[in-house]
């Protein structure tokens, strides 16, 4: 297998070869200076031109090619030290055979020469290709002691009565199948085949070796126990500690709070005491102050009534009921009588004056008609008298209520 | 060899296989005759719920990387071991201080069941050591916890509510629960749970009561308390005395408890077969009993012949109590009358074998004899 790699690299290399000579002129044109070919073009036309031997390309050591692609902003700077290809590893060196190589031609330009004898070497392959096919035999070869004749059976015509019933019959695997596994490879025995047999007893005594395990693991076991209980018992401990511990503290907190709140009615009660017994204080002085002005106030007051009333007497708001209302009712009423009949009087001395100025002025009438008639006169003489009388009296009755 | 198995087999039921044979690796020195060594690697499938034990200080860092694998079986697997692992308390300390505590609460949320139960547990059983309940704070353990509340299978919650039980009886525990405000869900959740998770509840209650009282006045505590005080179970009946005890220490719980006419309720207990019952009634009675209108109610509720009786009882939790409790009503003056005919009972406690009980009955005797 390594000699088929190798034939297969070779032949690699001899198409690369083909390419060889092309390859240097194109990585040259991409890499470094970029104008390869021009420059081929102008050393061949200096060759031409000098006479002296130029190259076609001036061998140089090449560069590396990158096996990996650089950063994308890579490509523009080269980078400093430029390490020189192993020869051996270079993929453009031809290798292998290079007998029958096709080089490239010096110039671009294709030889006429070089095209003609081209194809006549082709058409001569072909001929000779045609030529070969036609002289293969298709049959296998004969047999010892036989030729192979063309026989034409034109003329005896046989039915073909033995046909062999032919069944077409395809068959195909499927698509996909796997690869059956590989059978195992059980390597021929070599060697040889020898027994042996622990008896009992033999190895260990398991009574005796299981002792030490047992006690390890039992003792573990017991240890362990041992520990789950103490922890538990510790775990119950500091219960029962926390359990005593809540009991006091319960218990002294409700003493401080008791303490507390008897503290507090205490206080109050005190307080409310003392207020009391203050406020009984402040109306004890009230009261004590009370009676000191009552008493005061009644002093002062005593001989208030008898000036009061004696001078009310003085000045007259006491009256004495009788004498009042003979003041107030009955004088008047007296007065207003007492008018009354004045009036009436007056009344009758004026009715009477008139009656008399009649009588008079009758009287003077009839006495001034001359004895017209005597009676008359005579009853005018006395109504003359009558009013004269009448006036005499009339007069001193006007006398004595203007005396009055 | 297969006597090693059945008996290996037999051992793995309990707790600490993992444990001792990993870390005690001795080779003991024995009588025999083969030298060959004893090894104590277990057979390959002793346990096929446990994970593999890495060797030495590899074993936790590995169960740790376990842990957040992806796989289920794995981790479930991880747990089981590590539920074994956390008994000693050299392994709790080593594992906190690897950070299992964040693995653990990130678990806490996974979605299959037994994860969250082995979960618990391990967490439940750290915290029954000190380093653990450290941890626990450290990390903030707590509110990872309490996302469980609401989970619908029993044990996680179980297992969540031993955790918080144990972690109330540190006070820098309970102020932990305090703090992450879990006192009224865990309120709320005595109305609903099981029996046996309402004890639990009950006893976290009562440790975080002794920091702050407030939070679970404000839910309503005592009434539904109250309705525990005649539940036929005697534990919880005595545990939610207890927590009654607790929540009459502030004032505005003893106001409460009057204002629910909690007390006749607690004088009916004072009766009862069970002498923690008994004790934690007439603890509760005592506090209840510290405002007058507290005092008038018990002996409305005619509470002194009972508690007289308690005075001679056997446990000395009751005793102190009772003492207490009667001391309380002797200041009042109805309750001063009737227990200056019975000071002879408090004079028979002045020997008693307690300290406290002693003291108190001389307090007791002082205050009864007191005049104003």
């Amino acid at each position: 297998s390594e000699r088929r790699v190798a034939g297969q690299q070779q032949t690699g290399d001899c198409s690369r070869g083909r390419a060889e000579p092309r390859a240097p002129a194109a990585p040259a044109a991409a890499m470094a200076t970029g104008s390869m070919l021009p420059a081929r073009n102008q050393e061949a036309m200096a060759a031409a031109a000098s006479g002296t031997y130029s190259y076609c390309s001036r061998p140089r050591a090449l560069p590396t090619r990158r096996r990996y692609r650089g950063a994308p902003g890579h490509s523009e700077q080269e980078e400093e030290p430029v390490r020189y290809a192993n020869l051996m590893y270079d993929r453009r060196v031809v290798r292998g055979n290079t007998y029958a190589l096709h080089a490239l031609p010096w110039t671009a330009q294709p030889d006429p020469l070089e095209i003609q004898r081209q194809r006549e070497a082709h058409r001569k392959a072909l001929a000779r290709k045609r030529a070969k096919e036609q002289h293969q035999s298709r049959t296998p070869e004969p047999v010892e002691g036989r030729k192979h004749v063309d026989v034409q059976t034109e003329l005896y015509l046989e039915e073909l009565g033995d046909r062999i019933i032919e069944v077409d019959v395809e068959c195909q695997t499927d698509a996909f199948l796997d690869r059956p596994p590989t059978p195992l490879f059980i390597p021929a025995k070599t060697g040889r085949d020898v027994a042996t047999q622990i008896e009992e007893g033999e190895l260990f005594d398991f009574d005796i070796e299981v002792k030490p395990m047992l006690e390890v693991l039992i003792g573990k076991i017991i240890e362990q126990a041992l520990l789950e209980v103490m922890e538990e018992e510790e775990l119950a401990n500091l219960r029962a500690h926390q359990y005593a511990y809540e009991e006091l503290r319960n218990a002294e907190l409700a003493e401080v709070q008791r303490l507390e709140e008897q503290e507090r009615r205490h206080r109050e009660e005190k307080e409310r005491r003392k207020n009391q017994q203050s406020q009984l204080l402040q109306k004890q002085k009230e009261t004590s102050e009370k009676i000191a002005a009552r008493a005061f106030a009644q002093r002062y007051l005593a001989d208030l009534i008898p000036s009061v009333f004696s001078s009310l007497r003085d000045s007259g708001y006491f009256y004495d009921p009788v004498e009042r209302d003979i003041e107030k009712e009955f004088i008047p009423w007296v007065m207003a009588e007492v008018d009354e009949t004045l009036e009436k009087k007056i009344l009758g001395r004026g009715v009477l004056d008139t009656l008399i100025r009649e009588v008079v002025e009758k009287r003077l009438d009839a006495f001034d008609q001359p004895e017209a008639s005597g009676q008359p006169a005579g009853q005018t003489e006395a109504s003359h008298r009558g009013s004269v009388q009448i006036e005499a009296l009339h007069q001193t009755e006007t006398q004595e209520p203007e005396a009055e | 060899s297969c006597f090693l198995g059945s008996l290996s087999l037999a051992l793995s039921e309990s707790d600490s296989w993992g444990v001792f044979s990993e870390q005690r690796e001795s080779i003991p020195q024995y009588r025999g005759m083969a030298h060959a060594r004893i090894s104590a690697k277990l057979p390959p499938d002793i346990d096929p719920t446990k994970a593999a034990i890495a060797f030495g200080e590899r074993a936790l860092p590995k169960l740790n990387e376990e842990l957040q694998s992806p796989e289920l079986l794995t981790r479930q697997r991880a747990l089981m071991a590590l539920c074994d692992l956390v008994h000693d308390p050299e392994n709790v300390y080593q594992a906190i201080q690897l950070g299992f505590l964040d693995n653990l609460k990130y678990l806490l949320l996974d979605h299959d069941s037994t994860v969250r139960e082995k979960t618990t547990e391990v967490l439940y059983i750290m915290a029954s050591h000190n380093v653990g309940r450290d941890g626990f704070i450290k990390y903030g353990v707590i509110p990872a916890l309490s996302q469980l509340l609401n989970d619908p299978v029993d044990i996680c919650r179980r297992n969540m509510h031993r955790a918080f039980e144990i972690m109330a009886e540190l006070p820098r525990g309970a102020v932990g629960i305090v703090d992450s405000s879990l006192i009224s869900s865990l309120v709320l959740k005595l109305k609903t749970e099981l029996d046996e998770i309402q004890e639990l509840i009950l006893d976290t209650l009562s440790g975080c009561l002794c920091i702050e009282a407030f939070e679970a006045l404000a839910t309503g505590a005592v009434s539904i308390l109250k309705e525990k005080l005649t539940h036929p179970s005697v534990a919880i009946r005595s545990k939610a005395a207890r927590v009654l005890l607790g929540i009459s220490v502030p004032l505005e719980g003893k106001n409460i408890v009057w204002d629910e006419e909690v007390i006749p309720v607690l004088v009916s207990l004072l009766e009862d077969s069970d002498p923690e019952v008994r004790a934690n009634a007439a603890g509760a009675l005592m506090n209840a009993t510290i405002t007058t209108q507290g005092k008038y109610a018990a002996l409305s509720a005619d509470a002194i012949p009972p508690l007289l009786k308690l005075v001679d009882d056997e446990t000395s939790k009751v005793r102190l109590n009772a003492i207490k409790a009667l001391t309380m009503l002797s200041e009042a003056p109805e309750g001063r009358k009737t227990l200056l005919n019975h000071v002879d009972l408090f004079r028979g406690q002045l020997n008693d074998s307690s300290e406290a009980v002693s003291r108190a009955a001389k307090i007791a005797i002082k205050v009864i004899e007191w005049k104003p």
